[in-house]
């Protein structure tokens, strides 16, 4: 193919050594991307700027406001009745979700690499799968109806269970990747040494995988974080929602509701993400390079 | 050397127990099975059985089994036909600025060769990543609206539009769609960007130098050098996104509502409406409903697999 010719070509010719200037094609390329980068920041820059604008200026046309107004933050969380609740139940609700989905995917990983399963194959297979179709669509009226069953409905802490699923089958294959990462020597080696298949992902494997697991449970904190549509099909007092479900169903309006105290709101919700990001990014970007992105 | 002679004792212990350890093996897998299986695979086939019966939620009646009925009929509900077309618009919409956006910035980020402006460039692009989708169509929903959102404001002032010629995005049945699309790219555009290098990162760097000895423009570069390579990856990004495009319901539910009249109102949203808003909540018809939003999904995603088959 192409690809080989240009090898051999190469064999023949040695490039010359360019010359190091600052070519118009540099500027133009820095250009477009400071312009993409101000499309993915001003909408954000928005938000932030909404919540911190006085009310009249909020409704009046314009990015910056003539007065700022830094009361919107604590005004929400005292007045709006149960939006601390909101957040303590989505703060609930994501932590015991990316637990038990890490937990899941660590193991589930480990084993589908490094322990010989009869049935791999079927197992990978159904996960395959299901990363094709719409599962949370479809399977949406049976979830309502096992969940009323086991009494769970319109009930925080149930939502937990649907919530594993989301991102399982996508967090066992990020960590199927990383696991692949490591020798199998090494595994046969701590076998050697006389460690159980426990021992050696714990005590050698563990601490080998820790920029996958930061993948996983950043990917798995941002879907369990925001989920809307379970949250919004399974539960209905606004006490037991979480924050994302409320949010979208609050409407700029007036008093508690006025828009700049919802963009406070907002703001408040997406800083966590945020934070989190910002203090892993370190491994994040470590954790794709290693194979957490060659599914 | 006497690791090899370790290795040969150990096979050589008995099969049985050899079965056996490896029997355990499968406890690792429980807590993944026990989810998957419970919250995926078992309400997908219970949605398949409810789809052949008359179940209504509300109705104190057991669910008859009704064969095909709900099928034949929402294979005649025109509803649903226009909410499938719908669908199709929608992810023809956005699929290809999904896919083609997202590649060209790629190569341009790959380009960088400063070392502070590549990782800058590369954190910038993964913050939409890191908000949840709800949240970020709640914000697009501000962004639209007609009265506070930044997108009308900016038309006005640079005298696109007038005040009273202002679209109305989300209200707008030929706009909303393209607005929604355009959002998904939005979203979407640092995760992909990332897909794509990862791909470009795997490409050695001596074929370009090559090529370009031999005279080849940046063109012929990415036709014959960087697209061939990137083909897994788009392969991987069109069948997952071609998947999420055609069962999409947060952005409707959440941008749309229920107005029927809006090409928000799709297969997934009919589905919603009927399961747990209309009228006794007949979930029998809209698991069928759901069925063949599914099915017709899976049909084009074999399409694209085989249109993406390896012909090497």
């Amino acid at each position: 193919m192409a690809t080989g010719e240009l090898i051999e070509l190469r064999a023949g010719v040695v490039p010359a050594p360019r010359p190091k200037r600052v070519k118009i094609g540099t500027i133009v390329r820095h250009v477009v991307l400071v312009g993409f980068m101000l499309i993915i920041l001003v909408p954000l820059a928005w938000v932030l700027l909404l919540s911190i604008k006085s009310i009249p200026d909020a409704y009046r046309p314009g990015f910056w406001p003539e007065q700022f107004d830094f009361s919107h933050y604590s005004y929400a969380i005292n007045n709006i009745p149960t939006l601390a609740r909101n957040m303590l139940n989505s703060v609930l609700v994501t932590t015991c979700t990316v637990v038990l989905t890490t937990i899941c995917a660590v193991l589930g990983g480990y084993a589908l690499v490094h322990l010989t399963l009869k049935g791999r194959a079927v197992v990978l297979a159904l996960l395959v799968a299901s990363l094709f179709f719409p599962t949370r669509v479809t399977s949406l009226i049976a979830i309502f109806e096992t969940q009323r069953a086991l009494g769970l409905i319109n009930t925080t802490v149930g939502l937990i269970l649907p919530y594993v699923t989301l991102n399982l089958a996508l967090s066992v294959f990020i960590m199927r990747g990383i696991f692949e990462q490591i020798s199998h020597e090494l595994v046969d080696a701590a076998k050697i040494d006389g460690a159980g298949a426990w021992r050696t992902l714990f005590s050698v494997l563990l601490p080998l995988t820790r920029n996958g697991i930061v993948v996983v449970i950043i990917v798995n904190f941002v879907t369990a974080w925001g989920e809307y549509l379970l949250g919004v099909t399974l539960t209905n007092d606004q006490e037991v929602r979480t924050l994302p479900v409320v949010l979208a169903g609050a409407f700029g309006g007036m008093g508690q509701w006025a828009w700049p105290r919802i963009a406070a709101v907002y703001v408040m919700a997406i800083a966590p993400g945020m934070a989190a990001f910002a203090l892993t990014q370190r491994w994040y970007m470590r954790g794709l390079q290693e194979g957490a992105l060659k599914y | 050397m006497a690791s090899t002679a370790l290795v040969r004792r150990g096979a050589a212990t008995g099969r049985a127990a050899v079965f056996l350890s490896h029997t355990g093996n499968w406890v690792f897998l429980i807590p993944t099975l026990f989810f998957f299986i419970g919250w995926q695979v078992y309400p997908i086939f219970r949605v398949l059985w409810m789809s052949f019966t008359d179940y209504h939620f509300l109705r104190r009646e057991p669910a008859q089994w009704v064969g095909f009925l709900n099928y034949t009929n929402a294979l005649a509900d025109p509803l649903l036909l226009t909410g499938l077309l719908r669908a199709v618009t929608f992810t023809a919409l956005f699929l290809p600025g999904m896919i083609f956006v997202p590649m060209l910035l790629a190569i341009m980020v790959d380009r960088v060769s400063h070392p502070t402006l590549a990782t800058t460039y590369r954190l910038i692009l993964l913050i939409p990543a890191v908000i949840p989708g709800p949240l970020i169509f709640v914000l697009w929903k501000w962004l639209y609206n007609f009265n506070i959102g930044p997108i009308d404001y900016l038309l006005i002032q640079t005298g696109v539009v007038t005040q009273q010629t202002a679209p109305q995005w989300l209200g707008n049945p030929s706009l909303v769609l393209p607005a929604i699309a355009l959002m998904e790219v939005w979203w979407g555009l640092g995760y992909h960007t990332m897909f794509y290098l990862a791909g470009l990162a795997a490409i050695p760097k001596e074929l370009f130098e090559a090529a370009r000895v031999d005279g080849a423009n940046e063109l012929s570069l990415f036709w014959h050098i960087t697209l061939p390579r990137l083909r897994p990856i788009l392969l991987v990004l069109v069948v997952l996104r071609f998947g999420t495009a055609m069962a999409v319901i947060d952005e409707y539910l959440i941008l749309g509502g229920f107005n029927r009249a809006l090409p928000t109102y799709t297969w997934t949203v009919y589905m919603w409406d009927e399961a747990f808003q209309i009228g006794d909540w007949f979930q029998g018809y809209a698991a069928a409903i759901g069925w063949i939003g599914a099915a017709t999904m899976l049909v084009v995603v074999a399409g694209l697999f085989w249109v993406f088959r390896n012909r090497d």
